[in-house]
């Protein structure tokens, strides 16, 4: 909370240009609450605790866990040691490696299923699918338990970081499903674009805005129903984001340029950069998507080409949010829906594989659970700690402060929990 | 005075879907009702271990006999007397519910148990069986009867609650909500000029039986019927990305054509039930992998869907095991199923004599339902008689048979219901799928009713549509004025003294944005075009992406459910600021059109009415300050397709 308000007086306090204010009032846009965007922010982080966000990393298709965070003795990918004694990662991720105090390893995820989409949906729910209805996904659930600045701004944010590859199977689509579709993402289709149709387009937006404006509020003295003053509220809303400062949370070119370069130009360091600074504008949950780690001719020749980046963006992410002071209140994963076959990284592989987290005030610096280390192939098996995936949703719904036994309403009026009852949080990584 | 009516309109609020005791006297507000009061309180804290799920000391309270009959240690209500009852001991006493965990029943909760025993365990369905139901003998009557009896029924039952309903819409209210209804879009300019100008004094009726005379309402009506066979995201072959969204398509647009060719319910329907072969020669073939699992038929995928869409029933739960909350056994769920078990397929094609089943009329429950694994299930019609396998290895057709009879109990009312929600967006019985003794319909008798006219007029669609259109009940205006009891407001929009505002469907969005800017190509994306390549692409096609950012809740469309993203798509696309083709058609063809004349074209073609004088003149003002007179149309048309009355149906 505190640093909430610190972080806004660092900058400067922005201020809606008076200009810009008389002429929304004009157009009856700021009825009432004529306080601007980023004012009504600073009042919100007064009134309560400031929930957590969260950045979700995804590396879609399934990334190996051997050529990233569980080097094995001979293996393809040299092991190299980390800031944190005892804990190696491959030498390919050494910016990475440098803030092993700041992360956490979790490899042991062990979660049955070896198809793309069903893993993912999987993986982002902590259910399984089934045919009677769609499981709310866990950027939707954070949606409705954690989004703390009401409508400031949208609760979740997808950002697609392009692709390598055109398989991996069926994308999956975030489904905000009995939540309602309020709590469905808003999504970003290229991070250099920033949200779509957001700059306003026409040289008479004024005008045009206060020729609707006097019909709309006549409307509404005639058909006063909760439909009209919603559709009225979220107008006012998106021309308030358009017309204001606040906006420029979706546009990346603002940072200062050598931190551009030190996310890097790959759109996954670009969207690691957007998903900063919409956290800090008030965002709960951010979904970065990176298509294409369906290795199947071989893990090492892609990572290798692909670590670079990968490196840079979530390294930067992290280190920059800890200098903003951010990064207790900001947990950040990187996953896939399953790991790769040990060895080559060739098949998929559900059974024994790696995520990694950071920040979100958990006890960093430590690995959970390992993978075997003997036998024909290193890493086939769980050695110790196995986490499935109600025990991976619950430990994120945990971290971010939300109440894992809540239940919702699914279709039939039957009552579903947040998280699967049989779930066992990763509580020693919790703080 | 005012208390009583505030008091019976907390009942009907109260109530929420069970909108149906308002024949109860003032002094009701201390009475209680199984449905209303008692049920809700037994749902959250008993069906749980005392229902289809568990049934601890062999008690199970989903129903009145089998809460009379009991459990081990006797029955559990003795009716009048809690004192003398088993289940009012267990919870008085913090007995029940059990464990340390879990809450006990609140005062309010207990006192309201109580009081239903003691009164001899009153039930809504009791003080509804005397609504007579208006219209004599099972046979088709006139369309005009038919409304009259429906205005009739909800008119008796606005009385008894004691509301007064609202006036009848103005003829250009009308005029866009009976086309976006009936043809699924808005009115061109020239459609709307012609019935606003008619002095027919039935024009509303004509204007009905024009709609439904046109290939638009087949076409609206397979669209709605799309959205509600279709989950929310559609299923895909695999690990393979493609859903088969064309293939939806063209099964609701099959659909609208069978109605448009003159094929009855019970005929789509059954052509539906009964498809074999490649969907090239029959695209409702796509119905089954819909409804199955990853891009397959399964046969209990389509036990739940049939019993949902064309019955009107939940099955979902019974699935794996007998239903905590409703009386439907597992038994009954694969009974159901196993007219199924012999014919699968996928996106492409249905084949007879493979499947789930090993015999036909015969299904063993599978390994990934809680209970009874293994266990082999005859089929069986839903609260009927065993079917007796007569050597064919379809039992398809047997079952659409037996669905699609004027006595079968389920078929009728479930689209009778159906057709309802979609004018009304609420149905009769709520949730629409949800018919079962202690979910009573808010009017019984006006179900009852409708659903005999329907079985009586051979299931024709265009005829059902044409009762209820007629009616003052459809007719009714949506205005709502500010201040006054919002609650009274609500409860006559719920029971149906006033049309309630809908969203409108992204179908019809997308199709009046089509007609209003005279492009049928119109594409609101705005994504670069790489991220529509390969199998994960996250981008569709322009109706696709439309669909996905428009959608609307299906369950309530009076939620306005659009936010920022969508509202920014309205604010900024390029395309809803460029020119309108059918502007400029009209232009070349009126080249002498003053600016009066053009804004009312945009005004017709967008809301269906003329400006107002007030509106009129300030749209000149705005035309008359612009430097160039087409880009200010542009600018009223963009304003035009901005509002609240665009967005919404009035």
């Amino acid at each position: 909370m505190a640093s909430m308000i610190r972080r806004r007086a660092n900058r400067g306090g922005p201020t809606l240009k008076r200009r810009d204010l008389l002429k929304l009032t004009a157009a009856g846009l700021v009825s009432g609450v004529s306080v601007p965007w980023f004012e009504a922010l600073a009042d919100s982080g007064i009134e309560g605790p400031r929930k957590k966000s969260c950045i979700l990393l995804w590396m879609d298709g399934g990334p190996s866990q051997q050529h990233t965070f569980d080097p094995k003795p001979g293996g393809e990918f040299a092991a190299r040691p980390t800031s944190v004694p005892g804990i190696n990662i491959v030498e390919h991720l050494p910016q990475l490696g440098a803030l092993m105090e700041d992360l956490v390893l979790v490899r042991s995820m062990t979660t049955e299923i070896n198809g793309h989409y069903d893993a993912k949906y999987f993986l982002h729910t902590g259910y399984k699918r089934t045919s009677a209805f769609e499981h709310p996904s866990i950027g939707c659930i954070a949606s409705s338990q954690v989004s703390h600045l009401g409508d400031q701004m949208p609760a979740f944010v997808t950002i697609d970081a392009g692709f390598d590859r055109n398989d991996g199977g069926r994308l999956y689509r975030n489904v905000p499903g009995y939540l309602g579709p309020a709590h469905a993402p808003l999504l970003v289709n290229d991070p250099d674009e920033g949200l779509e149709n957001l700059s306003p387009t026409g040289s008479d937006v004024e005008a045009r805005l206060r020729l609707l404006a006097s019909s709309e509020s006549r409307f509404a003295k005639q058909f006063a129903t909760p439909a009209v003053a919603a559709k009225q509220a979220a107008f006012g809303r998106a021309v308030r984001l358009m017309q204001s400062r606040r906006s420029e949370a979706f546009d990346v070119d603002q940072e200062p340029a050598r931190l551009q370069q030190a996310y890097g130009t790959h759109k996954f360091g670009r969207s690691c950069l957007l998903a900063r600074r919409l956290v800090e504008a008030g965002v709960s949950f951010v979904e970065i998507v990176h298509r294409g780690w369906d290795d199947h001719a071989g893990a090492a020749g892609p990572i290798s080409y692909r670590a670079p980046w990968m490196d840079a963006g979530m390294a930067t992410l992290i280190s920059d949010l800890k200098v903003r002071g951010m990064l207790d209140d900001t947990l950040v994963i990187w996953m896939g829906e399953f790991g790769r076959t040990p060895g080559d990284g060739n098949g998929h592989f559900s059974k024994a594989w790696s995520t990694m987290w950071a920040g979100g005030g958990l006890k960093t610096g430590q690995v959970i659970g390992k993978t075997s280390e003997k036998g024909k192939t290193p890493g086939s098996e769980i050695a110790d700690r196995p986490v499935s995936s109600p025990d991976f949703i619950a430990t994120l719904c945990l971290a971010l402060g939300m109440d894992t036994h809540a239940e919702f309403m699914a279709p039939g009026n039957r009552p579903m929990p947040m998280v699967d009852k049989e779930a066992k949080p990763i509580t020693e990584m919790l703080g | 005075m005012i208390s009583d009516l505030s008091r019976r309109v907390g009942l009907l609020l109260v109530l929420g879907c069970l909108v149906a005791s308002w024949s109860v006297s003032a002094d009701a507000a201390e009475e209680s009702l199984l449905e209303r009061d008692v049920l809700p309180i037994l749902t959250k804290n008993c069906l749980g271990c005392h229902g289809g799920l568990k049934q601890e000391g062999g008690l199970d309270l989903r129903t009145m006999p089998a809460m009379l009959k009991g459990g081990e240690s006797g029955p559990a209500i003795v009716k009048g007397s809690a004192q003398a009852s088993e289940l009012w001991k267990q919870i008085a006493s913090d007995n029940m519910p059990s464990g340390d965990d879990r809450e006990k029943l609140s005062a309010a909760d207990k006192s309201r148990i109580k009081t239903w025993i003691d009164a001899g365990m009153p039930t809504v369905s009791q003080r509804q069986q005397d609504v007579d139901t208006l219209l004599s003998g099972p046979k088709r009557h006139e369309p005009k009867q038919v409304a009259a009896a429906i205005d009739e029924h909800i008119g008796g039952f606005l009385v008894t609650a004691g509301l007064k309903p609202v006036a009848r819409s103005d003829d250009a209210a009308f005029l866009r909500r009976a086309f976006l209804d009936l043809s699924g879009r808005v009115p061109t300019a020239q459609e709307a000029a012609e019935f606003l100008d008619s002095k027919e004094p039935d024009r509303r009726g004509r204007l009905i039986d024009l709609l439904l005379g046109k290939p638009d309402f087949g076409r609206q009506f397979g669209r709605t019927w799309r959205e509600w066979i279709c989950p929310p995201e559609l299923p895909s072959g695999g690990n393979a990305g493609t859903q088969p969204y064309s293939q939806a398509r063209a099964m609701g647009d099959w659909m609208g054509k069978r109605l448009t060719e003159g094929a009855s319910w019970a005929e789509i329907t059954r052509e539906i039930l009964t498809v074999t072969g490649e969907i090239k020669k029959s695209p409702q073939v796509i119905f089954y992998s819909l409804v199955g699992e990853g891009g397959k038929t399964s046969a209990d995928g389509t036990s739940r869907a049939v019993a949902s869409l064309f019955m009107g029933v939940q099955l979902q739960c019974a699935r794996c095991h007998d239903d905590p909350y409703r009386d439907w056994s597992q038994r009954e769920h694969w009974g159901l199923a196993a007219f199924f078990g012999r014919s699968q397929g996928d996106f492409n094609k249905i084949e007879v004599g493979k499947g789930a089943s090993k015999k036909p009329g015969e299904i063993s429950i599978p390994g990934s339902a809680f209970k009874n694994q293994g266990q082999t299930v005859k089929a069986a019609f839903l609260g009927g008689a065993t079917y007796e396998v007569k050597g064919a290895d379809d039992l398809r057709p047997a079952f659409a048979k037996w669905l699609t009879t004027a006595e079968n109990p389920f078929f009728s009312r479930s689209l009778v219901n159906r057709v309802w929600f979609s004018l009304f967006a609420r149905g009769i019985v709520n949730p629409i799928d949800d018919f079962r003794e202690l979910n009573p319909p808010s009017h019984p008798g006006l179900i009852k009713m409708l659903a005999g006219e329907f079985a009586a007029a051979d299931f024709d669609i265009k005829h059902l549509f044409r009762c209820v259109c007629n009616s003052q009940v459809y007719q009714r205006t949506s205005r709502y004025a500010p201040g006054g009891d919002d609650r009274a407001r609500q409860a006559l929009t719920t029971a149906f003294g006033r049309m309630p505002m809908r969203l409108m469907t992204a179908d019809m969005l997308f199709d009046s944005l089509k007609r209003a800017y005279g492009d049928e190509k119109l594409d609101l994306r705005t994504s670069s075009g790489d991220s529509t390549v390969g199998m994960a692409a996250p981008v569709g096609d322009a109706w696709l992406e439309f669909q996905r950012r428009f959608g609307i809740n299906e369950e309530d469309a009076t939620e306005f459910t659009h936010g920022v993203a969508q509202m920014l798509t309205m604010i900024n696309h390029p395309r809803l600021q460029a020119r309108s083709k059918a502007l400029d058609a009209f232009q070349k063809k009126t080249p002498d059109a003053q600016v009066a004349a053009t804004l009312e074209w945009l005004y017709l073609s967008t809301l269906s009415r003329r400006p107002s004088v007030l509106e009129a003149s300030e749209a000149r003002e705005f035309v008359e300050k612009s430097g160039d007179t087409n880009s200010a149309y542009d600018g009223v048309l963009w304003m035009l397709v901005n509002r609240s009355e665009f967005l919404l149906v009035r």
